[in-house]
């Protein structure tokens, strides 16, 4: 019997998961050493651009709602190599961090104002805008909602005229491994977007490395 | 400085020594001899040793035994009162040779110094049993003392005669042979039962040698035993842990340290006890003044700390809201440290950066990382392996392994000189350390391995103690987590493809599971790569399947199933390799090992299963449509069908994407 390829996962939807844990589950697509690429939308008023983007994960703790990597822009104006810099991501899981950032000088309408923009919010929104998703049960969700900041430049020096002030409103897509995000810097273009898809270093098929730290 | 005149003109050693040997020196001059043996030994270490050198302890020994001899027999007058003065002297010279010397305590236990001062703490002249009882207690300072079981009633009943007696040294040595001798949890009972914690909380009362002597015991019988803690704590309703809490405040630093390791000893034990924030917050800044103090307080102080924070992240969170880490550093930037003090600075250090993130980063900016190349050459094995155990819970910071500060020569070198260690001890913990720094992400690892690093970890691999094999093998696992081909080439070349299979077959689960996560890791990353599985006839690929088939370790399963399924995301050769390996063996009419695996309660090994199906199956690839017919044959696809609403979301979502591909294949059933 042919069987229906369609999500039907909503966020109160508790099946099979740990009692109790309603933690974003884990994802081998968004695991240690998965890479991703695409691009960040830099357009200003003057004129449109685009920088190309790879992102690898480098650490991932979901009992801390943690994760970090880094994030390379590949054709950078006025930047002699590809700029390389070292970010550690929030994951939305209504344990460590909610959908509200309060810090990095974004308020509560600036929050609503970005996750609204990613079409799988929409079925959280009103829980969010309610009590800010404390009670959200998001361990069977298929998306993960995450906050990127960067920390530093791995390769450039701060004198590269590139900041890093701002950080990523981030969804992850559990499904295809897709990344959508919108960078956030009240001194920047608003909404820069960025879309990054799961990469499989030229290879016919996903390959998957690990470490684990003692 | 009062001195004796002999000590302003010190006799040779040689000289003292004889006059003490000599039959012929006369009673008054042996007495004299023996006062200024004591005046020179004392606090002089070297002087110690040199006279140890010369057998000094069996001469004293000796004329402790025949004075006890003499005084026993019963000679009155003048003549008892010089025998017992030179028991007193001679009892003195023992103890000072025990003191802050194990060399010293060996020395006077080998000469039978034991048996005849325990005989001599019941003597009537009180000055006698004192100065006996004084140096047994210096001798129960130093691990080598003879030790007592207490299960048998004799040895208790002995204790508890000391503990009430009314000579202060005496109840002093009763607590100090509890401290030595106390081990198991159902001596701790034993002792508890018998009303030994009533006794020593009785003796907190006393004098500062007493007070101190019983709070030592008090921990010891409490540690890491819920049943005596809660009988401490229950009866009086926390009278006596009141007593304990009221010496936090004691203005002699040895009583308050103390008085810190017995609370501590009663908290661990459990969740209710001296949980509250006050008590929590007293201990840390006790412990961070105590850290000041000079001497065996100060020395003491890092290890009482440890054992507060170890393991408990509110606990180490305090400590750094209190400053602990700048305290600890700073200590450790201070030059001629005894062994012991390292030792514990390191291991404060290490429970603080165990599991905070803050901590970690404030050592990083302390700079601390550069004193650590020093410890890991030290003298002392304990010194070497707890710089190494810092090191390693330092850099299990991501962030920092990615800004690359641990993998520097300045790290490296000493640490990978530490596998070599002649203490297996150390080698354990350096390779711990290196397990985590060669995690690195900054591309350094080829210096890691210049040094000298995989050569090491490769003879530690085939190392015959398993809990070494493991950890090297796990390190080189890590070492080959996103690494470039010529440095997998380098480690591959060093291991040797028939060891690197024998260890997939390894008698240990746990070196078969890093073993084939360290293949895993080499059959990453560029396509070329898979080709490392397929050299010698395809020997490594064969003892994967192998152990696929044989093993039902889930841990295992899940590396060496993903190691396969990495392959499978080469090119068709390679995933025909693949369903070569999946496909039951010519003969055995069982179901394929992948149904097994799709049907596994880890959702992991689930999920490793389901990916190898998708890299068997993609649509673009020629010879997809044939291994879908295969995978249909042996059930495969079938059980697949079942998973669409598999409990763990990354389970389902791969399924459906599977599903998704047949459909594209053509599968009408699908």
């Amino acid at each position: 019997m042919p069987v229906r390829v369609v999500e039907t996962s909503s966020p109160s939807q508790v099946s099979g998961t740990t009692p109790g844990n309603t933690l974003p589950p884990p994802c081998t697509l968004l695991s240690v050493g998965q890479a991703f690429s695409g691009t960040q939308n830099v357009s200003s008023l003057q004129k449109d651009e685009a920088w190309r983007v790879n992102v690898r994960i480098q650490g991932v703790d979901l009992d801390h709602g943690y994760l970090c990597g880094t994030m390379e822009a590949l054709n950078v104006p006025m930047a002699d190599t590809p700029v390389v810099t070292f970010w550690e991501g929030e994951i939305v899981d209504t344990k460590n961090y909610t959908f509200f950032t309060g810090k990095w000088g974004a308020s509560a309408e600036d929050d609503i104002k970005h996750w609204t923009k990613f079409p799988s919010f929409s079925l959280l929104q009103s829980e969010v805008e309610a009590d800010g998703g404390k009670s959200l049960d998001l361990s069977n969700y298929p998306h993960i909602f995450m906050r990127w900041k960067e920390q530093y430049f791995v390769n450039v020096g701060t004198d590269c005229g590139l900041t890093i002030a701002g950080f990523y409103y981030v969804c992850f897509s559990c499904s295809d491994g897709s990344i959508n995000g919108f960078y956030y810097d009240p001194n920047s273009s608003p909404f820069q977007k960025l879309e990054l898809k799961s990469t499989n270093d030229g290879r016919p098929g996903f390959s998957f490395s690990s470490y684990e730290l003692q | 400085m009062p001195a004796s005149a002999a000590s302003n003109h010190p006799s040779r050693p040689e000289d003292l020594i004889g006059r003490l040997n000599s039959s012929h020196t006369s009673c008054e001059a042996k007495l004299k001899a023996l006062r200024d043996l004591k005046n020179q030994i004392i606090g002089n270490r070297t002087k110690k040793l040199a006279f140890l050198k010369l057998a000094a302890a069996p001469s004293v020994v000796g004329i402790l035994s025949s004075s006890a001899a003499a005084a026993a027999q019963g000679s009155g007058g003048d003549n008892r009162e010089f025998h017992e003065s030179v028991l007193i002297q001679s009892a003195a010279v023992i103890g000072s040779f025990a003191c802050g010397l194990d060399a010293g305590v060996k020395a006077v236990l080998d000469a039978g110094a034991f048996p005849l001062l325990l005989s001599l703490i019941s003597h009537l002249n009180e000055k006698v049993a004192d100065a006996c009882a004084r140096s047994l207690k210096i001798i129960y300072q130093s691990k080598l003392a003879p030790k007592y079981d207490f299960l048998q009633k004799k040895s208790m009943e002995f204790v508890l005669s000391l503990l009430n007696s009314d000579n202060e040294n005496v109840t002093g040595l009763g607590a100090s042979i509890i401290t030595h001798s106390c081990k198991t949890t159902m001596e701790q009972l034993t002792l508890s039962e018998a009303g030994v914690m009533k006794r020593l909380v009785g003796l907190l009362g006393g004098s500062l040698a007493q007070r101190d002597a019983s709070l030592e015991a008090l921990a010891a019988v409490i540690k890491d035993n819920p049943e005596v803690a809660s009988s401490f704590i229950g009866p009086e309703n926390g009278r006596e842990l009141n007593v304990v809490t009221e010496l936090l405040n004691d203005k002699y630093p040895r009583t308050r340290l103390l008085a810190c390791m017995c609370l501590i000893n009663v908290k661990n034990t459990s969740i209710s006890y001296l949980q509250d924030r006050g008590i929590k917050n007293k201990l840390v800044l006790i412990l961070l003044e105590l850290l000041d103090d000079i001497g065996q307080v100060g020395d003491e102080a890092p290890f009482v700390l440890s054992n507060l924070i170890t393991e408990k992240e509110d606990m180490q969170k305090l400590a750094f809201d209190a400053n602990v880490v700048e305290k600890l550093c700073k200590h450790l930037q201070k030059v001629s440290f005894q062994a012991k003090c390292l030792q514990g600075i390191f291991i404060a250090l290490a429970d603080l950066c165990s599991k905070l993130e803050c901590c970690r980063d404030r050592v990083i900016n302390l700079t601390v990382i550069n004193s650590v190349a020093g410890a890991l050459a030290h003298d002392s094995a304990e010194v070497r392996a707890a710089a190494c155990i810092f090191l390693k819970n330092v850099s299990r910071s991501v962030k920092n392994l990615s800004a690359g500060h641990f993998m520097n020569e300045t790290v490296i070198v000493p640490l990978v000189r530490l596998l070599c260690d002649s203490c297996a001890s150390v080698q354990i913990a350096a390779l711990g350390a290196i397990s985590n720094v060669v995690v690195d992400f900054a591309a350094y690892k080829p210096l890691f391995i210049q040094c000298g690093g995989v050569k090491g970890l490769v003879q530690l691999s085939k190392s015959m103690e398993s809990s070494i094999r493991v950890n090297a093998v796990w390190a080189l696992r890590n070492l080959a987590f996103l690494v470039n081909n010529r440095c997998k080439e380098e480690i591959l070349l060093e291991l040797s493809i028939s060891t690197l299979a024998s260890l997939i077959s390894d008698p240990e689960a746990s070196v078969q599971e890093q073993a084939l996560a360290l293949i895993r890791n080499l059959v990453d990353g560029t396509m070329n790569s898979i080709e490392y599985l397929f050299g010698e006839d395809g020997l490594l690929l064969h003892a994967v399947g192998r152990q696929l088939r044989n093993t039902s370790k889930p841990e295992v399963l899940i590396q060496g199933l993903y190691t396969l399924s990495n392959v499978a995301s080469g090119n068709e050769h390679h995933k025909v390799a693949v369903m070569s390996q999946l496909c039951p063996q010519a003969g055995d009419n069982t179901e394929t090992i992948l149904v097994k695996f799709l049907q596994n309660s880890s959702r992991q090994l689930r999920t490793a299963a389901v990916w190898t199906i998708i890299n068997l199956t993609l649509p673009s690839n020629p010879g997809a449509s044939g291994r879908l017919t295969e995978l249909r044959n042996m059930g495969v696809i079938s059980r697949l069908k079942d998973m669409v609403n598999d409990p763990c979301l990354d389970v389902k979502l791969r399924t459906r994407m599977a599903l998704g591909q047949l459909l594209m294949l053509g599968d009408a059933s699908t």
